[in-house]
């Protein structure tokens, strides 16, 4: 098929590209789907389910066959709708969902076997034997009946986003878009014009219309050229706006490089979140088609998007061709094409009363009945009262009418209105608040009402704005009454598709309506129907309307569906913005984390923070080796840890200390200055929330500390509490986490340590006690924080420097303690010493735990009221009898498995006898085997027993001690001296 | 005056800055940094001089700046004061409120652009959602940046700081100068 004349082409550039294999040329302008028709390409894809052979039926983003593998290697990328690729030279594209060639896919067996893959045939076969399902049936489905495939490869190229905001956001550049942004533009209101085409003009570009009196392009060239000129606009071609979310917030997709052959240096898609505060929704509407015997073949698509080909892209499917048409609207295809040369075999019209609008033969109150021509169309069957006779034709134009593109406007859950005389569904007003259709998208589909409806819809919302805005002096346009037949599928007995990505036919929905899958949702769950990627844009209207006939109801009264966001599938890519790896998330590195990498130190995620997980040396062979030689220094010399992720709160106010002891469980108000306590707060359930240390710096100033995992919700909650529970409280909160490298000096000669870098600080103990806390300077003025506090049952401190000198203050105490033993440790010794001590950390407050069951029901003050303290002491929870204990394998060879549930020696293992789990488990070099803390029924009572630790998981049965929870030091002496 | 070296947020021993067409983006590792809250009942101050911005706002003057945070809330910004205790300053000057250091808590990022406010305008837009009519010169917002929490001041139309949690400097680097970097690789 050489290209008939005119179109929008460049003739003067040829690109290569292949298909399958085979090469062929195109022009700039050209779709990959133009390009293949130009080519004599017909034969496009394979169907979902039957592996149907199928060709394009459509020429914009509603395409549901022409789906391709786009490109090759890394880049290649399934179910990209041929329609919507611009074409580029060296474009490779593959069909898909085949074995064999496109011409003899062997899965076109399963076309043979369609009776037994009925509507719901999923539902109903494969039930047994039941281990089939998983191991052969899902598996050889899912290999059977699919779309394209995945390099598997990853992606090679970059993504980004970005947020825009605009008084007017208009969807679509068509009629009523071009129309609608003029309107604003010019009234000096912030527009943005967006449509998923790479070039403005929406369907002015499929038509042969002329716009006072001249192509209706020119009319879009020259405003382009004044839409270049206007600051306030901002037209953004090749963006797909996908979802109307809340608040006027759209998301939309730029193709920045799609038509590239490879992006180069710019991004590939843009993720664009626009913020309107008024919305014109011009998205067109999408042709529909008329369901008839074998109307899938390839060759046969929609007349509107034949019409498209002819006069934007100058090719037609075949030299020969036909329409069928319910309305108007197939004989203008008739006669574009006449036009251009192409011989018109028929205009096969449904309505008895048609009249020929040119020099073509027509068929009126005809329908096509059945097609020929498995790999492209041959011949159609004409049936004209009761009498069929068949042309010979190399393609078929179906119009069966339009349907206004509602998608948008249903995604807040607006239901679309039926329109007895568009005979079609419009949005529905007010879905989305601030949006209106205009144009075709609202039924105002001739050129005419489309751009004065564009023009006035954007007043109306400037108006609402306090903008105003003069309507543009329009363009004289043709007017024809848009009038659309209520004519669905031709009866008959062969398979008529519905629709065609998802391979449903009107014998489903009629088997649907027998097994009384009748509302509109069992319809499309039975049926599959408007499932597909296309998410049934050609298909959904037309589905309802055969359900309505079945069952004599009107389409109204059979329902709707609703459309959800994407309007048009979105890469993941483009969700995820770009960033993988690395920077997959932020990254929070602690004050000394160059110090620790050049240390060679093993980091571990721990929320978004990179903690140093251990610190292996030369010639240790495991992690284990490390944390021992960690630990055992630790307690025999000095361990240096940067706790700086513990989360800190700057508290302040002359209320600071009654606040607190509303926040705590345990009194804080009375704590002295110069000294720390440590602190336990409940959630309003009575349950244990968070635990950290509160150091009192002076009469009105705090500074509370964290988990690392709480240290943002335990802030938020705080502000919560501050401004909306006690807002009357003199008390102001501020994070300081990040401010202040803390380092953890820990040990027998933490002291010693820590008297060679303070500014003269007296660190005796009588001076600096356990618990004291004070403001000093250390390394010669610099001013810094010290706490005496404890997580390993060892002498320590936590010693806090501005951020920016934590680096150089753990170099110093590591290069200062030397002869001391000093070592740094990392999170996987802080673990083993922190079990070691009994210490609680967050594997045993996990939110299901209270104060009583981890020992420290005690704290929660009854001279006071705190959040949570009255719920701690209800029934439920008073009658908890799990406390913390600690465990130690009766064989100390065996591992103890943290997650392990416990069971009372012999007895029957189940949920009736469970008596507790482990919460925490380590190798402790100090004792020399694992061991490990977990709550047990009564286990303060049972100290010595020996009990079963049962971890199915690992078929582990495990005989443990029940020991207290301190495994060192169990008087805290050496904390106290 | 202490003989521990600091380091900027970024790491290395200098400030980090780079070029990119019409953008530089730079580390303001000197840059002091204190909040600034009132008791309850008390009196707005006008600390060193400054009258403190209302919302939504960055002011500039005598030597420092301020940017509102929340309701009877201000971040004071201290030029090349990171080495001393600006915090102690702003108490001084401002007794009855509580003061809070916060130098370390944050990394500033410069941006300054050398084509007018179109750049800046630009990146912004990859970064934030913020409204850019309503953004102009003296602005300043928390928002969203990556997954973090910023403050953005614009400080004059071709420039604009951000402000990021210390420790997740090196992840802020990254989204702004990849931005900056989208922003010149853009397709054509």
């Amino acid at each position: 098929m050489t290209r008939l004349s005119g179109g929008l082409i460049d003739r003067s550039e040829r690109l290569s590209f292949t298909f399958d294999g085979k090469s062929f040329t195109g022009h700039p302008g050209d779709t990959l789907a133009s390009a293949l028709l130009a080519n004599d390409v017909r034969l496009m894809g394979r169907s979902f389910k039957y592996h149907r052979p199928r060709g394009v039926v459509a020429a914009g983003s509603e395409e549901p066959n022409a789906l391709v593998e786009l490109r090759a290697g890394p880049r290649q990328e399934p179910n990209t709708r041929a329609t919507m690729a611009e074409l580029y030279d060296g474009l490779v594209a593959n069909s898909q969902n085949r074995v064999g060639s496109l011409e003899r896919d062997f899965l076109a067996v399963n076309d043979l076997l369609s009776p037994f893959f009925a509507a719901g045939f999923y539902y109903k076969t494969f039930m047994w034997p039941k281990a089939f399902w998983e191991k052969l049936y899902e598996p050889m489905i899912r290999k059977a009946a699919g779309l394209g495939s995945l390099s598997m490869l990853p992606d090679p190229d970059s993504y980004d986003k970005g947020f825009l905001h605009c008084d007017l956001l208009v969807i679509g550049a068509g009629a009523a878009g071009l129309a609608a942004a003029l309107t604003a533009a010019r009234a000096g209101a912030k527009v943005i014009l967006a449509d998923e085409d790479f070039r403005l003009g929406g369907r002015l570009m499929a038509e042969s219309h002329t716009l006072d009196d001249a192509p209706a392009m020119d009319w879009v060239a020259n405003l382009e050229a004044e839409f270049a000129s206007l600051p306030n606009l901002r037209v953004m071609r090749r963006t797909t706006v996908f979802g109307a979310f809340d608040h006027g917030i759209f998301g939309a997709v730029e193709r920045v490089s799609d038509h590239l052959a490879t992006p180069g240096t710019a991004v590939r898609q843009t993720l664009w979140r626009i913020t309107a505060k008024r919305t014109v929704l011009a998205a067109g509407a999408t042709e529909r088609h008329i369901p008839f015997a074998n109307n899938d073949r390839p060759g046969i698509m929609l007349a509107g998007a034949m019409r498209a080909y002819a006069n934007r892209w100058a090719v037609s499917p075949a030299q020969t061709v036909a329409i069928f048409t319910s309305g108007d609207d197939g004989h203008r295809t008739a006669l574009d094409l006449s036009a251009k040369g192409v011989t018109i075999a028929g205009v096969i019209d449904t309505r008895a009363d048609a009249k020929a609008l040119g020099k073509y033969p027509l068929f009126a109150g005809a329908v096509v009945s059945d097609a020929k021509g498995r790999l492209g169309l041959e011949r159609i069957a004409v049936t004209r009262e009761g009498q069929t006779s068949w042309l010979d034709v190399g393609a078929l134009g179906v119009a069966g009418g339009w349907n206004p593109n509602v998608h948008l406007a249903s995604h807040h859950r607006g239901r679309p209105l039926w329109d007895d005389a568009l005979q079609a569904f419009l949005p529905e007003p007010g879905a989305v608040p601030g949006l209106t259709a205009a144009g075709a998208a609202a039924g105002q589909g001739s050129t005419a009402a489309a751009l004065a409806s564009g023009a006035a819809v954007a007043q109306a919302a400037l108006a609402e704005l306090g903008i105003t805005a003069a309507l543009p002096v329009l363009p004289r346009a043709e007017d024809a009454p848009q009038r659309q037949a209520a004519f669905w599928h031709v009866p008959g007995k062969g398979r008529a598709w519905v629709d065609f990505q998802n391979d449903v036919t009107v014998k489903d929905i009629k088997l649907a309506h027998l097994e009384n899958m009748r509302p509109v949702e069992h319809l499309k769950r039975w049926t599959t129907l408007g499932m597909a990627t296309d998410q049934g844009k050609t298909a959904n209207v037309t589905a309802l309307a055969v359900m309505a006939e079945l069952t004599g109801r009107t389409i109204p009264e059979t329902g709707t569906t609703i459309f959800r966001p994407p309007y048009t599938g979105v890469a993941l890519s483009t969700l995820g913005q770009g960033d993988t790896g690395t920077h997959f998330r932020p990254r929070r590195l602690t004050p000394t984390h160059d110090w620790a990498s050049a240390q060679g130190a093993v980091f571990v995620e721990v929320g978004q923070w990179m903690r140093a997980q251990y610190f292996p040396r030369k010639g240790e062979k495991s992690w284990r080796e490390t944390v021992d030689r960690e630990v055992l220094a630790t307690r025999a010399g000095v361990g240096l840890c940067d706790v700086t992720t513990l989360g800190k709160v700057d508290v302040q106010g002359a209320d600071a200390g009654e606040f607190l002891n509303r926040v705590y469980a345990n009194a804080m108000a009375s704590l002295k200055v110069g000294m720390v306590r440590y602190g336990l707060m409940l959630r309003e359930d009575g349950h244990a929330y968070d635990d950290g240390t509160c150091a009192r710096l002076g009469e009105d100033h705090y500074v509370v500390t964290t988990t690392t995992a709480q240290a943002g919700p335990v802030y938020r909650h705080m502000e919560f509490c501050r401004q909306c529970l006690w807002p009357e409280l003199d008390v102001q909160l501020i994070s300081t986490t990040d401010a202040w490298a803390q380092i953890s000096v820990a040990g027998p000669n933490a002291r010693k340590l820590l008297e060679r870098v303070v500014d003269g600080f007296d660190l005796s103990n009588a001076a600096f006690p356990f618990m004291a806390c004070s403001e000093l300077t250390v390394c010669g003025g610099l001013r810094a924080r010290l706490f005496r506090i404890s997580f390993s049952g060892e002498l320590a401190y936590e010693i806090a420097v501005p951020a920016r000198y934590g680096n150089a203050l753990m170099a110093r105490m590591i290069e200062r303690g030397a002869d001391l033993g000093a070592t740094p440790y990392g999170t996987e010794a802080l673990g083993v010493l922190r079990i070691e001590k009994g210490h609680a950390a967050g594997n045993e407050l996990n939110g299901q735990t209270t104060a009583q069951m981890l020992g420290m029901g005690k704290m929660v003050s009854t001279k006071k009221d705190a959040i949570g303290a009255v719920m701690s002491r209800r029934e439920g929870l008073l009658a908890e009898t799990r406390v913390l204990v600690g465990l130690q394998p009766v064989d100390p060879t065996q591992p103890v498995t943290a997650g392990s549930h416990l069971f009372a020696q012999g007895a029957e293992q189940k949920t009736e006898t469970d008596q507790g789990w482990i919460t925490s488990a380590c190798y402790s070099p100090h004792v020399g085997s694992m061991i490990g803390l977990g709550f047990l029924t009564g286990g303060a009572a049972r100290m010595g027993e020996v009990i079963t630790a049962a971890n199915p998981l690992q078929n582990q049965q495990i005989a443990l001690r029940v020991v207290p929870t301190h495994f060192v030091d169990p008087e805290g002496g050496r904390l106290r001296d | 005056m202490t003989d521990l070296s600091p380091i900027p947020a970024l790491g290395g021993s200098t400030a980090r800055l780079t070029k990119i067409g019409a953008l530089t983006l730079a580390e303001n590792a000197g840059l002091g940094l204190a909040s600034l809250a009132l008791r309850r009942g008390g009196a707005q101050p006008v600390p060193m001089g400054l009258a403190l911005p209302g919302p939504g706002l960055w002011h500039a003057g005598n030597g420092i700046a301020a940017f509102w945070t929340g309701p009877g809330q201000w971040m004071l910004e201290g030029a090349d004061r990171a080495e001393e205790d600006f915090a102690r300053a702003v108490k001084l000057a401002a007794p009855d409120c509580s003061v809070t250091e916060q130098t370390d808590g944050f990394v500033a990022l410069e941006v300054v652009s050398s084509a007018g406010a179109a750049p800046i305008e630009r990146l912004c837009e990859k970064l934030v959602n913020v409204d850019l009519g309503r953004f102009g010169p003296g602005s300043a917002t928390r928002t969203g940046l990556h997954h973090m929490t910023v403050f953005v001041i614009r400080r004059a139309e071709d420039r604009l700081a951000i402000l990021g949690m210390r420790s997740l400097a090196g992840s802020l680097w990254h989204a702004v100068e990849g931005a900056a970097q989208h922003l010149e690789g853009a397709a054509t």
